[in-house]
């Protein structure tokens, strides 16, 4: 009985997504209106799955037998995910309602994997966390396919739904070694096991070490990072934008907060093995994401390789093994979603009327954005902040984030990725920079009619000047987040 | 009185926040703007001179400190603290690059009444911002903070060339600015990591004591001279100067040339000297030879150029390189010469840049050879053009002369051969100096190019005003600027 009290947010977020399912089948006769109320009501359950979070009566617990378990980790990251997807779900209102795809099934499904990501990031044993991620993964292989007569959106959930089942299976493949090998699947119990005299002294069994490399294979393939990242470029492109906004912040977010329990915890003693693995990655991610951006002119694919160099950037966090490193580590997921928050609201929300009567025209080539320091001053200067800050210019707050990864991976001696990490934000600046070029440089070489952007919502709005104002103020007052991350660190590795 | 820095800190980023809310509509609002960004620098201007007026130039404590807690994380249990906090203050040396940077702001803003037409609000507000970064940079005393501040003027400065830049080529001018800068300066953050892992924090005051072994000194000194090279600009990573001079509008100019450039040599005097002695003796022969191929080869350079902006922008690179000798001299004179020629020179390059500017205003062409017998058509302005020249040649009587002078004389201290050489580019510079006045001033009214000419209005006139000031009171009684200098420059040699 203790347990369902304690699970209480992800069961009322569960049952919330339920209900909207029956309500919205029943009365799914006016789509158009559904399709808002729907919207509201779930943006209203995410607030309220929010509040139980932050309220919730009991801190530390393991539960379900010991599959599970809640602390100020799992806090930290919940709250994350609950903000990002409410983020996300807000800026895309208008998006959806443009679109004209009335399908509020997408509404559902996106809270049920909200919800499947909560306990993912709540597991403490190799069966929930597959099986979380499994239920996750499902629920985006129908999103990316959500645009039925669209080609690319077909594609796109075709290639995530054969290489995410691809990665899943490495994954599975990796816990059933483990799991042949040590006989055990709590995290505690191979905690336990990876610090005894046997691995300390003797060599690694064979099977141990590519159970773990399997593994860490599977994890790189769900966060695009490098030599798997074929998918993420395409998928991005090809699925609707606030579905690719969803699953380009939310599930990473939670992926690496499951797998930097399990890395960083129970596989601790085994730091030697996976360690080389990310360091390559890494390495390879870093370098790939910088190169390959330049050449996009796409709006989602340049997003998409620009994820892919931050991710490397995040897998520097990951190698150092300390405390430190995590918290940097989690600064960074907090002010990447933020900044990719921004990015988003503004792919979402950036039309073009190119003429009266034909449908209004998303933004997707980047040279689309010409002129927008024209049209849209403020607009243009938020997203100058935002590509500034994902440079890494100081005194925004990407800049901070940065400088904390690459501390920590000094003080872990990991000189190489920290000079890599740092020459390729150099590099990065290219393109981002490119955006602030576009926007306020170049000179128009179109009509009056063909520059005018129609007017954001409210809430994309709201979202922009919020990322805006905590990427300009955060350099003032950082402590507090340094402060929680570092609790929240300490309550991975005690 | 001790909360007076603060003010003139944050007093120009408050105005470019009111700023935000003016509107930018007709001719009468941005008559308004202009105004009120122009009174409340001339306040912050005015203020910052009281800073002097309270200064107590019998000691070399640092004047006017305030400390505010920043962020500290807890990280590693066993070891000190680790943290950073805003830590402001000046001494001797940055008493006057204070009272330039607020000195030039004014006349940035003045220097654009009439020839800013498009976005006036967004002009005063970047050049308000950028003075608070620029104050910033020269009085924090924590070498986080430091790189922090010295690395956000690219936003501003980036902004400024590109969007205010007259020619086509201004993008590519930006971009190198932009790259360059922050290609050599990401190579010092890895170097602050470093010593802030080492020493815990990053307080100035604390690193100061610290001692670092000789051959951690090297690498760290390199470091450190990687970007300070480039913000110099020594000889082989000076190409962004040239082109960044060249296509930034007239008060883009006047701040590069009047206080970035500063940045580089501030950065060898405050850090690189103190903090790292022995790597500084070490090094000083290098420095000697690239400075001296600097004075040279640039002198030379600005012989052969056609374009009126980047003749000056050379001979700022040659003047740049002066002080570095200076610098390196490690006694007295030599550092106290290289200061007085800093703020000379901040005065000098700034006002020729404002003459060009002028001169381009009128025929909107900076080609030589368009340029003719202005003397007929501009005899006001000839003879104000004729005192910045005389000045940039360092005629006795101006202040650079006492700064070269001292320079020379410190340098011939520790290496007679330098001070030889050195001392050909004084002749290189009246060479080039009075070759091109030659060719604007004398000689036959080239009237086919030339249609349209007025001489120097009243607003321009009063503007070249306290330059002229300015260098004839540095060069006529130097120990009023040489007194507040005297203790820290005592002090840093130590």
């Amino acid at each position: 009985m203790i347990d369902l009290l304690i699970i209480f947010p992800e069961l009322f977020l569960l049952n919330a997504a339920i209900s909207l399912l029956v309500y919205g089948v029943t009365f799914q006769v006016e789509k158009k209106t559904i399709l808002s109320s729907i919207g509201i009501l779930s943006l209203c359950s995410l607030f309220l799955t929010g509040l139980l979070l932050v309220n919730q009566p009991v801190n530390f617990s393991n539960f379900f037998f010991y599959s599970c378990i809640i602390d100020n980790f799992t806090f930290f990251f919940k709250i994350t995910i609950i903000v990002s997807s409410f983020i996300v779900l807000l800026m895309s209102r208008k998006y959806i309602k443009e679109t004209r795809v009335y399908a509020f099934e997408n509404l559902i499904l996106v809270l049920l994997a909200v919800s499947t990501m909560m306990i993912l990031v709540s597991a403490y044993d190799l069966l929930p966390l597959y099986l979380a991620i499994e239920l996750q993964s499902l629920c985006f292989y129908v999103l990316a396919a959500s645009k039925r007569n669209s080609e690319f959106s077909t594609e796109a959930g075709l290639k995530y739904f054969l290489l995410g089942a691809f990665s899943s299976g490495i994954l599975l493949f990796g816990f059933s070694l483990i799991y042949g090998f040590t006989g055990m699947t709590n995290f505690e119990d191979l905690a336990k096991l990876s610090y005894t005299q046997i691995f300390l002294d003797s060599q690694m069994p064979l099977s141990m070490t590519i159970g773990i490399i399997f593994i860490a294979v599977g994890f790189l393939f769900k966060m695009t990072a490098v030599p798997f990242h074929m998918w993420a470029p395409d998928v991005y492109e090809g699925s609707p934008t606030y579905i690719t906004a969803f699953f380009a912040i939310v599930p990473k977010i939670a992926i690496l907060g499951v797998f930097l329990r399990l890395f960083d915890l129970s596989l601790h003693g085994f730091f030697d093995q996976w360690e080389t693995v990310f360091v390559l990655s890494s390495l390879a991610s870093m370098l790939l994401g910088s190169v390959a951006a330049m050449a996009q002119q796409k709006l989602k694919r340049l997003l998409a390789y620009s994820s892919i160099g931050h991710v490397g950037l995040m897998f520097i966090g990951f190698c150092c093994g300390t405390i430190e490193g995590v918290q940097a580590l989690l600064i960074y997921i907090v002010v990447y979603m933020i900044m990719s928050c921004g990015l988003f609201a503004l792919a979402l929300c950036l039309q073009k009327n190119d003429n009266e009567d034909s449908e209004t025209q998303f933004v997707q080539s980047i040279s689309q954005l010409a002129s927008l320091g024209k049209t849209n001053p403020i607009l243009a200067f938020t997203f100058t902040i935002i590509m500034f800050s994902m440079a890494g210019i100081p005194p925004l707050a990407g800049f901070c984030s940065k400088f904390y990864l690459f501390f920590a991976a000094l003080s872990s001696s990991l000189y190489l990725l920290a000079f890599i990490g740092v020459l390729t934000s150099v590099i990065s600046c290219f393109y981002y920079i490119r955006f602030v070029k576009i926007m306020y440089f170049q000179t128009e070489t179109m009509s009056l009619k063909q520059k005018s952007f129609s007017t954001i919502s409210f809430e994309s709005s709201a979202v922009l000047a919020m990322v805006g104002i905590f990427l300009v103020f955060f350099f003032i007052y950082p402590s507090p987040l340094f402060l929680w991350t570092h609790k929240t660190a300490i309550a991975l590795c005690f | 009185m001790d909360y007076l820095l603060i003010f003139v800190l944050l007093f120009p980023l408050f105005s470019a926040f009111l700023l935000l809310f003016f509107p930018d509509q007709s001719k009468k609002h941005q008559l308004l703007i202009k105004n009120f960004a122009l009174q409340s620098s001339l306040i912050n201007f005015i203020a910052s001179l009281f800073l002097w007026v309270g200064f107590d130039s019998s000691t070399a404590k640092f004047q006017y400190m305030s400390a505010f807690n920043w962020f500290s994380s807890l990280a590693s249990q066993n070891e000190p603290i680790y943290g950073s906090s805003f830590v402001i203050g000046i001494d001797g040396i940055s008493l006057f690059f204070v009272i330039l940077a607020t000195f030039l702001t004014p006349v940035c803003i003045f220097v654009g009444w009439s020839s800013i037409q498009r976005y006036v609000k967004e002009y005063c507000i970047a050049f308000l911002v950028l003075e608070t970064f620029m104050i910033a940079v020269f009085c924090t005393l924590d070498l986080l903070l430091f790189y922090v501040f010295f690395e956000s003027v690219l936003i501003p400065m980036f902004i400024i060339i590109g969007v205010w830049g007259s020619r086509e080529r201004k993008i590519r001018a930006a971009y190198q600015f932009f790259l360059y800068t922050l290609f050599g300066s990401v190579l010092m953050l890895l170097a602050i990591l470093f010593i802030f892992f080492q020493a815990g924090t990053t307080d100035l005051t604390i690193l100061l004591t610290t001692d670092f072994s000789e051959k951690r000194q090297l690498l760290l000194f390199l470091a450190f001279f990687a970007s300070f090279a480039v913000k110099v600009p020594m000889v082989p990573v000076h190409i962004w100067l040239p082109e960044a001079h060249v296509e930034a509008p007239t008060a883009g100019s006047v701040i590069l040339a009047g206080i970035l450039l500063k940045l580089g040599t501030y950065g060898f005097l405050r850090f690189s000297i103190p903090m790292f002695p022995q790597a500084s003796l070490y090094f000083a022969p290098l420095i000697y030879a690239m400075s001296l191929i600097a004075i040279v080869y640039t002198s030379l350079t600005t012989l052969r150029q056609v374009d009126l902006k980047k003749i000056i922008a050379y001979s700022s690179v040659a003047h740049m390189n002066f002080v570095t000798i200076g610098l390196f001299s490690l006694n007295a004179q030599g550092i106290e010469g290289s200061i007085l020629l800093m703020l000379s020179h901040g005065l000098v390059s700034p006002a020729l840049f404002l003459c060009v500017g002028a001169l381009y205003d009128r025929h909107k062409t900076r080609i030589l050879r368009y340029y003719g017998g202005c003397v007929h058509a501009m005899p006001i302005f000839s003879v104000l053009f004729l005192f910045f020249t005389m000045a940039n040649i360092s005629l006795p009587g101006t202040s650079s002369f006492v700064g070269e002078f001292l320079i020379l004389v410190g340098v011939f201290q520790s290496n007679s051969f330098v001070a030889i050489v050195a001392a050909t580019g004084m002749v290189l510079g009246a060479a080039y100096a009075l070759w091109l006045y030659n060719r604007v001033v004398f000689g036959h009214f080239k009237a086919p190019y030339i249609s349209y000419y007025t001489d120097l209005n009243r607003r321009e006139f009063v503007m070249f005003f306290p330059f002229i000031l300015g260098i004839l009171w540095m060069g006529i009684t130097p120990n009023v600027f040489l007194d507040p200098i005297h203790c820290s420059v005592a002090n840093l040699i130590q």
